[in-house]
């Protein structure tokens, strides 16, 4: 029997960026939502559990962060990925303190950002 | 200000020993090469985002244009402060570019010089921006694939540019477009406004007169006045965006109709449908004009369209045609009375289903304009509109279309009453419905096929290509075309193979990077490719069916249908997002470089019209500005310049900016024992004392270096005017070197004190006129170089920046000799860089310190010492080569020198001897009768007596060569050779033979 697909959620404000990512994502076998507005994602973690979310950090209100404590509240086995075009390493920091696994500054390799993906949830699995 | 006057200006102060001034213009310099390094870095790295591998959004481009602008204006303003403001025009230049990116960032219209109307013979997807999507395409698929398509002109977005201004609608536009970029929705009055003011102004005499010329030449050309098609072809079909149907098309019209046609088709830019669709798009209107094509209309028997692959069930992979009688005005709107005929895609193209429709009446041009429908004769209707041979040579030429726009296409065709086939129209194909397998299902589907490489290399450009392998090992010998739909695979990415890849499904090489030339021409291609694999040319074989997929960097073997089919079906493709147009045609004012010859009259600032430009013509006028300053012949009686003399043929020209050398007053020129620059001693003395000066291979030998440096050539980093000049800025702890060799041009700036923190050095390498293949091995072969003694390099394209710091003294005077070696050393690649495999072995050599051959660097060579004509004496050497000439050669050479010799053309005798006598060094040719080079090679091992083999050989058997070094050999030498090379390398093993000797007795 397959095992269940994982789960990602998109949120990025740049309909590029969920645009570019999501069929890469899904190519390799993930399920994909994504949002350019936050809190429809929000809204969409609590009817589903996600196994990794990836969002942008500055968008009008939910904003990244917000998204993020959002998600660790209610579904705190999700992993979550920041991405964000004003990389600095205060931000950096400042996001892995608050609970994200990792932090990928734009523009990134979508291949990186996939392998990351797929460590993330093989290590759940595992 | 004249060059004279200022030089005098610079002179009289330099007189007053102003070295604080000096300092500052070369601070000045420093920073210039620094910020042109910079923007070199931005374009590359700009470069490769188009590759489709990164995500990036507008920030980026955003950042991106403001990066760019600030470093390129260092570079100008850096120019102008060492030049006493010489250069107010790049300034202006500049200021034109920054506009242009500006423009290209905001989506504002920018249209390139062109004439009004260019013949479609001349046109190709390079002129995009001037003939519009449609018609650039179409020229492509007559100038590149070869295809009949209707004879005819474009009237350019020059031209409409030109027309737009005469109908006063610029405002208008602007306002529509400030509303549409609001996210505004009523644009329908404003868009009505506009259509109505074009459709009543006057086009410009000149556009008309423009356009009858070129009428006339058709009406010439053919019998009979022509019917013509007036077809859209806007620029805004950038990408594969395609605005299908939306904008007009003025079918069967007169010669005196045409210009009343291209008034239509222009205003059609505003139509509502249009507005929805760029609303629908995100594509804001006032982003690009319209060009037109003209084109003589195709007595039509049988017309249509097909589609490459069905766009709403690619799964079921075939190619759809839909033909009617006549004029193809029923199939392009969709009307009835149509077949349609569904084909397999594979090369038999069999007919999967066909239905024939009842066909009463078809469309004819007329005359007097337009197309009448007429009725099909009764016998005639049930019959199908085209012949099966007809529909397989549409499948045929629908596959190669679309292999080559890497693409499915919707394409508008027809046969004429002679049966010849005409494209009308080439376009990617949207997919209406996606239905492919995705996700998880694909990857299982993928799983199942034989994985020949994964993970290796870099991806230049996304996508996925089949097709059997075209295996390119020897880039001398390059096939002329790589047969369509195959997979390239190449040993290095070299730009010369760049020139023949059209034809290719994917590409896969051993060396090379992103960044470089040949990654950009993949790209413009958008040609699925993975560079620095390491090692394609070795696992893959010619022929094979190969699937590269250059998203999840993997080769599989044989075609995976299921992974073409999710290519060519996928909703959009990258391409199209406004984020890569939009990058795209901000490249185009970025990237390019338009002057590369120094020497040309063109090379002026005036035109430099990109940011490449405008950092090149101001690297290039500083180092002029540094040589010409007047160090040519160090004035008598100004203490700190002074000419070096060397015992090569090296003019270098020293400024001493304060303890760099001590002469005595009134001397002109300095010896290297004057030197008191701690950097500069030990740069110095592995430059002149190395290799580099001895060699004389056949196709540049000294005098020709000298001749190569006194003749006109493009240089890219070097000055014009004196070529041969070499200048070094020198302190006691300061070294800046600008040195010209050969064929390019090396910059060492670095300092060397006491405290490590300050010590840093930095190296910068540009290549030269040679051609770009050895240019960008050189590149690639220097960065590895660097890297291996700790340096952080950088490569791009034929520029390698290497820098390091923060090294003790020791170590500083160590990697600074390196850098002298390193020097010497790519002097000597010009010449040697023929074959992509000598990267792997210079790299080997250079780092280990063994030099290669004549090309001998020193790097280890101990100082000749009395001990050694001792041992020459006593030094017994066998020499064995089937040419009796090489041998005498040799014999002559090495007996002169005390050397104890016994000559061998036969190998059987040359080893019989060696079973009986100990010979310290053995020369042997590789390829003879009897036991060859490398039999020999192993008895000579085998039998244990620490003797030391020297291999010679051509160029043609670096593989032996090779296999030789595996199998023992101390050295090879590389035909031609010097004989003072030979002798260096016969010494140094006979050296090696006395110590293994030593070992053995002890």
């Amino acid at each position: 029997m397959k095992p269940a697909r994982k789960k990602v959620l998109l949120v990025d404000d740049e309909p590029i960026v969920c645009e570019r990512l999501r069929p890469a994502l899904e190519k390799i076998g993930f399920y994909v939502e994504s949002y350019t507005d936050g809190q429809k994602a929000v809204d969409r973690v609590m009817e589903e559990s996600f196994d990794v979310l990836v969002t942008d950090l500055k968008m009008q209100k939910p904003d990244g962060l917000e998204v993020m404590e959002f998600v660790r509240q209610h579904s705190p086995a999700t992993k979550v990925i920041i991405i964000t075009g004003f990389a600095t390493v205060d931000t950096a920091v400042e996001t892995l303190k608050s609970g994200a696994v990792d932090f990928i500054a734009k523009p990134f390799k979508i291949r990186n950002l996939c392998d990351l993906i797929v460590k993330l949830t093989s290590e759940e699995a595992g | 200000m004249g060059v004279a006057p200022a030089l005098r200006a610079l002179l009289a102060r330099r007189r007053q020993g102003n070295v604080d001034q000096l300092r500052e213009t070369l601070n000045r310099f420093r920073a210039l090469v620094e910020e042109n390094d910079h923007v070199l870095e931005l374009i590359a790295d700009a470069g490769e985002k188009l590759g489709g591998e990164y995500v990036f959004d507008s920030k980026y481009l955003r950042d991106l244009a403001a990066q760019l602008k600030d470093a390129a204006h260092a570079v100008v303003t850096n120019l102008n402060a060492i030049s006493q403001d010489r250069y107010p025009d790049l300034l202006e230049a500049l200021a034109k570019i920054d506009d242009a990116v500006g423009a290209a960032l905001e989506c504002r219209l920018v249209v390139p010089e062109a004439p009004f109307v260019v013949s479609l013979e001349d046109v190709g997807t390079e002129q995009l921006e001037v003939v519009g999507a449609k018609m650039a395409r179409l020229g492509e698929v007559r100038n590149r694939l070869g295809f009949t398509v209707p004879e005819g002109f474009v009237v350019t977005t020059q031209a409409c540019r030109e027309f737009l201004e005469a109908a006063g609608v610029g405002e208008a536009v602007e306002v529509l477009r400030a509303h549409f970029m609001q996210g505004g929705e009523t644009l329908e009055e404003e868009s009505r406004r506009i259509r109505e003011a074009i459709l009543g102004a006057r086009v410009p005499r000149s556009i008309v007169r423009a356009i009858r010329r070129e009428l006339g030449r058709l009406v010439r050309s053919g019998d009979g006045e022509p019917l013509l098609a007036v077809r859209s072809s806007a620029v805004d079909e950038d990408g594969e965006l395609s605005f299908a149907g939306q904008y007009e098309t003025v079918l069967g019209v007169p010669p005196e109709g045409v210009v009343d046609a291209y008034r239509t088709v222009v205003a059609s830019m505003y139509a509502p449908g249009v507005m929805r669709y760029r609303r629908l798009h995100t594509i804001p209107p006032g982003c690009g004009y319209m060009a037109v094509g003209i084109l003589r209309m195709v007595p039509a028997r049988a017309s249509g369209v097909i589609y490459s692959l069905d766009p709403t069930a690619p799964e079921r992979n075939t190619l759809v045609v839909s033909a009617a009688r006549g004029l193809g005005k029923l199939v392009v709107e969709g009307g009835a009375s149509v077949d349609r005929v569904e084909m397999s895609r594979d090369p038999a193209y069999h007919v999967v289903a066909r239905r024939v429709a009842h066909k009463e009446r078809m469309f004819v041009a007329v005359s007097g304009g337009g197309a009448v429908a007429e009725p099909v004769p009764d016998a005639e209707r049930d019959a199908p509109a085209v012949s099966d041979e007809e529909l397989n040579e549409l499948a045929g030429s629908a596959r190669r279309i679309e292999q080559y726009m890497k693409a499915a296409q919707d394409i508008e065709w027809a046969f004429d009453h002679e049966g010849r086939l005409f494209v009308l129209q080439a376009r990617p194909l949207r997919m209406a419905v996606v239905s492919e397998p995705r996700g998880r299902d694909l990857s299982d589907i993928v799983r199942r096929y034989p994985v020949l490489m994964r993970g290796r290399g870099e991806v230049a450009c996304r996508g996925i290509g089949s097709g059997p392998v075209c295996l390119v090992t020897d880039p001398e010998q390059l096939p002329t075309e790589v047969p369509p739909g195959a997979v390239l695979v190449v040993r290095a990415a070299t730009p010369r193979i760049g020139g023949m890849l059209a034809g290719a499904s994917a590409v896969l090489t051993d060396l090379g990077s992103a960044t470089g030339h040949f990654a950009a021409v993949a790209r413009d291609l958008r040609l699925p490719t993975i560079v620095d694999t390491g090692l394609a040319t070795r696992i893959l074989t010619e022929g094979t069916e190969v699937t590269v997929d250059a998203e999840e960097n993997v080769v599989y073997e044989g075609r995976v249908e299921e992974l073409l089919r999710y290519q060519l079906s996928r909703a959009s493709s990258f391409e199209d997002a406004a984020e890569f147009r939009t990058l795209r045609r901000m490249l185009r004012r970025i990237a390019p470089l338009r002057l590369r010859d120094p020497t040309s009259p063109a090379f002026s600032a005036a035109n430099c019209t990109t940011y490449h430009d405008v950092i090149r013509f101001a690297h290039e006028k500083a180092i002029c500005e540094l040589v010409e300053i007047g160090w040519v012949s160090p004035p008598a009686g100004v203490h700190y310049v002074r000419r070096l003399e060397l015992p090569v043929p090296l003019d270098l020209i020293l400024v001493d900016l304060g303890g760099g050398f001590h002469v005595e007053a009134g001397s002109t020129t300095a010896t290297p024992e004057d030197l008191t620059s701690r950097p500069l001693v030990p740069v110095l003395e592995e430059l002149t004392t190395g290799g580099a000066w001895e060699t004389a291979p056949a196709s540049m030998d000294l005098e020709g270096f000298m001749s190569s440096a006194t003749r006109p050539m493009p240089l890219t980093g070097a000055q014009a005017a004196r070529p041969e000049q070499n200048l070094a800025f020198v302190s006691g702890e300061y070294l800046h070197l600008s040195l010209r060799l050969g064929y390019h041009f090396n910059i060492v700036d670095t300092y060397l004190g006491n405290s490590p923190a300050d010590n840093y050095i930095y190296f910068r390498f540009a290549g030269g006129v040679t051609e770009l293949t050895r240019r960008s091995r050189r590149a690639a072969l220097l960065k590895r170089i660097l890297e291996g003694h700790g340096f952080v390099a950088e490569g791009r394209g034929d520029l390698v920046v290497g820098r390091i710091k923060g090294l003790d003294a020791d170590a500083m005077v160590e990697r600074l000799r390196m850098v002298g070696r390193l020097i010497g050393f790519t002097r000597q690649l010009d010449i040697h860089m023929r074959n992509d495999r000598l990267v792997d072995e210079y790299v080997d050599r250079f780092m280990s310190g063994r030099p290669f051959s004549s090309a001998t660097l020193s790097a280890d060579e101990e100082p000749e010492d009395k001990g050694d004509s001792e041992m020459s004496t006593s030094t017994e050497v066998l020499v064995l080569d089937d040419e009796p000439m090489v041998c005498e050669r040799l014999k002559e050479h090495l007996e002169r020198k005390g050397y104890r010799i016994e000559v061998f053309t036969e190998s059987q005798k040359a080893v019989d001897r060696l079973a009986e006598k100990r010979f310290d060094v053995v020369i042997t040719d590789l390829k003879m009768q009897g036991p060859n080079g490398l039999e020999v090679l192993r008895f000579v091992r085998d039998s244990g007596f620490g003797t030391q083999v020297i291999v010679i050989t051509g160029y043609g058997t670096m593989d032996a060569a090779r296999e030789a070094e595996y199998s023992g050999a101390f050295e090879f030498i590389t035909k031609p050779f010097s004989s003072k090379a030979l002798e260096t390398t016969v010494r140094k093993a006979a050296r090696k033979a006395r110590k293994a000797k030593e070992r053995t007795q002890r």
